[in-house]
């Protein structure tokens, strides 16, 4: 019973994205395939760590996946991370260039 | 002589991570859109920066002048070209992006980019 | 004759100043616009290939070291330049032809966005030259800001100046990166400096060259849409009329691959530079599609989509091999079809329902039959069902990948498509199957029949290039071996 509770709890916070509007059967269902398909991509991609070196692969996905799954559900606070306005998308925009440019500029050994 | 160049690319430095600053942490649209001004004037700069040659010459071949000295000594004629239709393409941008201020300034009456630029994803989902 | 080369840009440029310039008089702008949109497909068919050398400036050769310098501005037409510069032009005919159908008095200066894009678009894929790139870059982002800022739907404007902002961030840095790679090797012209760097004159672990790269990297990033601008990207995507965004996001893909391959010849030799573009291409894919699977608005779905599917094309580039790079030109190739044709379609929709919320739709299967059919064909092209296009090239993506030494990474593909699958049978059951709710009015207005011919010359390369991908393929290959 406790888990079908928790399973009800994810897709009541579910409907909150939907409002103010019905949220019908195909778009609950579109939430927890995207749920779904957001924790295994991402843990798989993590496995791909492997031709690096494995321990820190197996490390990775070990903490990956626990982390992402403890946090369901997921796609209500990604949706607002993939807002419109202007800070959020310069936000990120920002922390790419520097993470770009400080793993090439001092990175260069390991290339 | 060395030094001209290096004090330009700091400059130029300078107004990159000027601009940036500004284009990011400010709130007012027009002071973000003086820091893109910045850092696109700053790119400029730096492409300068890398046509200079210590005790060189301007790249125009004078009548009566040697080709194999005027080679030696001209400074690199390249940049400069590049740097004049880079100097148009930021006017054009820049002209552009104050249209559209003037736009949504009629529409909106602030210049803050938190009133005027937010999100507009939820507001339309179920107004259509 | 090589002098065709340069008049597939100059042709829809001069007739995009004509217009612009003309437009008062509407018939013989409307008639104008035709016959220069049948013109565009047709130039790069029946071009030969060769090499253009702008000003006449022959290659010089180095008696002493035997090496090249292209002094000119170089545009080099070969076999993928043909067909992408063909498809690209092909779209603008049917977008065109959409927008000269469907309003009485036309706009000159929209028609000059169109035009200017598919000129600045067709010079990015043919040059040689880094900076003559750029220039058109930032002369395609212009008609891009223009395209959507001049659609009726609302919060255009903000679009249009969010996009333009960011733009305005990612362009000088890829500057910046173009005045790193000058100051190394003392030339623009890709040749000489991809020459320059594997000959060794260039030291490829000098701070110097990475740096180039990060900051190259990150405006290519910008420009094709992977994130962190898909936001962005599927936000203009959304806000431009359907027409409109079609030719966007076919401006898009093609910006996205003349720059990587540009990037390919220079920094090819760099371990890291593959890595990145796989990673990115990658969360472009995971992101696209499971922002894409919590969508309501079909627009924004379809803006996602497109984004994620580019992620496929990152892929094939990133994974660097011959069949992998063959593979991820393909998936480009279909893409811009796929897209244009989902979008239209999208479109055709919104202009008979003036309804954009899947939830507040159904029942359309009965009143627009022709389109329904249209968009789920092209919907499971989309996901990589066979016998369609979008199936070979997924397949050969998967297969490369596989080849490679990296399974996860096909097995990501295979869900991505499954994703994708999801997100269309959802949507198609959503619009068309289920029954119609009682407030929606249907049957005022009618599809355009242009909309509907326009779809069905896409549906028909979509098939021909599922039943035949060779006639591409091969040629596609010849090219990339050219490169490698």
């Amino acid at each position: 019973m406790k888990l079908y509770d928790q399973i009800f709890n994810v897709v009541k916070q579910f409907r909150k994205l939907f409002s103010p509007g019905p949220v019908t059967n195909a778009d609950v269902s579109g939430s927890i395939t995207a749920e779904i398909f957001l924790i295994v991509s991402l843990v798989l991609a993590a496995v791909l760590l492997r031709h690096v070196s494995i321990l820190l692969a197996g490390l990775v996905t070990l903490i990956l996946a626990i982390v992402l799954i403890s946090n369901i559900p997921l796609i209500p606070k990604f949706k607002i991370e993939q807002e419109d306005s202007l800070e959020k998308m310069l936000f990120y925009a920002v922390v790419t260039l520097s993470i770009i440019i400080i793993f090439l500029y001092w990175g260069g050994n390991l290339v | 002589m060395a030094y001209v160049q290096l004090a330009i690319l700091v400059t130029s430095a300078a107004l990159v991570i000027i601009g940036l600053y500004s284009a990011i942490f400010i709130d007012n649209i027009i002071k973000k859109i003086i820091g893109i001004s910045f850092i696109e004037e700053g790119a400029n700069l730096f492409i300068v920066a890398i046509g200079y040659k210590p005790g060189g010459v301007v790249p125009i071949l004078m009548p009566g002048m040697d080709t194999s000295w005027f080679a030696t000594n001209a400074a690199y004629p390249l940049p400069f070209g590049l740097v004049l239709t880079s100097i148009v393409i930021g006017a054009s941008t820049l002209a552009v992006m104050l249209a559209l201020v003037m736009v949504l300034y009629r529409r909106y009456g602030t210049l803050s980019t938190k009133v005027m630029l937010a999100d507009t994803s939820k507001q339309e989902e179920y107004d259509e | 004759m090589n002098e065709l080369i340069p008049l597939m840009v100059i042709v829809p440029l001069m007739a995009a100043l004509l217009i612009s310039a003309f437009s008062r008089f509407n018939k013989a702008t409307k008639i104008f616009a035709f016959v220069v949109a049948i013109c565009l497909p047709i130039i790069p068919i029946a071009s030969n290939y060769g090499l253009h050398y702008f000003g006449g400036y022959e290659p010089l050769v180095d008696n002493v070291t035997s090496v090249f310098y292209h002094p000119a501005i170089t545009y080099s037409f070969t076999f993928l330049q043909q067909i992408f510069i063909a498809g690209v032009g092909l779209l603008t005919f049917l977008v065109v032809f959409i927008y000269l159908t469907k309003y009485k008095k036309v706009s000159g200066p929209y028609l000059f966005l169109l035009f200017l894009g598919t000129a600045a678009v067709t010079a990015m894929l043919l040059t040689d030259d880094i900076f003559h790139m750029f220039v058109f870059f930032e002369i395609l982002a212009l008609a891009q800001v223009g395209i959507v800022a001049a659609s009726s739907i609302d919060y255009s404007y903000e679009m249009a100046l969010k996009y333009m902002i960011l733009g305005s961030i990612g362009s000088p840095i890829m500057l910046l990166g173009i005045g790193f790679l000058l100051a190394l090797t003392g030339s623009v012209n890709v040749t000489d400096i991809a020459a320059a760097v594997h000959n060794g004159l260039v030291d490829i672990t000098s701070p110097v060259f990475l740096f180039s790269l990060g900051l190259i990297f990150f405006g290519w990033l910008y420009a094709s849409g992977l994130p962190p601008f898909h936001t962005i990207k599927s936000g203009i995507y959304s806000k431009a009329e359907p027409h409109g965004a079609a030719l966007l996001q076919s401006f898009t893909v093609i910006s996205m691959i003349s720059i990587v391959l540009i990037m390919f010849r220079i920094y090819s030799s760099l371990p890291i530079f593959e890595v990145l573009i796989v990673f990115f291409s990658i969360l472009a894919m995971i992101l696209g599609v499971s922002l894409a699977l919590t969508q309501t608005d079909f627009r924004r779905m379809i803006g996602f989509l497109a984004v994620g599917e580019l992620g496929f094309i990152g892929l094939g580039i990133g994974l660097g091999t011959q069949y992998a790079l063959t593979a991820g030109l393909f998936q480009a190739l279909n893409e811009i079809i796929i897209t244009a044709l989902l979008f239209i379609g999208f479109g055709a929709i919104v202009n008979a329902t003036n309804e954009v919320d899947t939830r507040k739709l159904g029942g359309l299967l009965a009143y627009h039959p022709k389109v329904s059919i249209m968009l789920l064909i092209g919907g499971l092209a989309m996901a990589g069902v066979p016998p369609l296009s979008g199936f070979q090239s997924k397949l050969m993506l998967v297969q490369a990948s596989l080849s490679c030494g990296f399974p996860e990474i096909s097995i990501l593909a295979i869900m991505v498509s499954i994703a994708t699958f999801v997100v269309f049978v959802k949507t198609f059951y959503a619009m068309f199957l289920r029954p119609k709710p009682n407030d929606l009015e249907l049957g005022k207005k009618d599809v355009p029949r242009a909309m509907i011919f326009a779809m069905g010359v896409l549906l028909i390369i979509i098939v021909l290039l599922g039943i035949f991908p060779d006639v591409v393929t091969n040629g596609i290959s010849n090219f990339v071996g050219g490169i490698l």
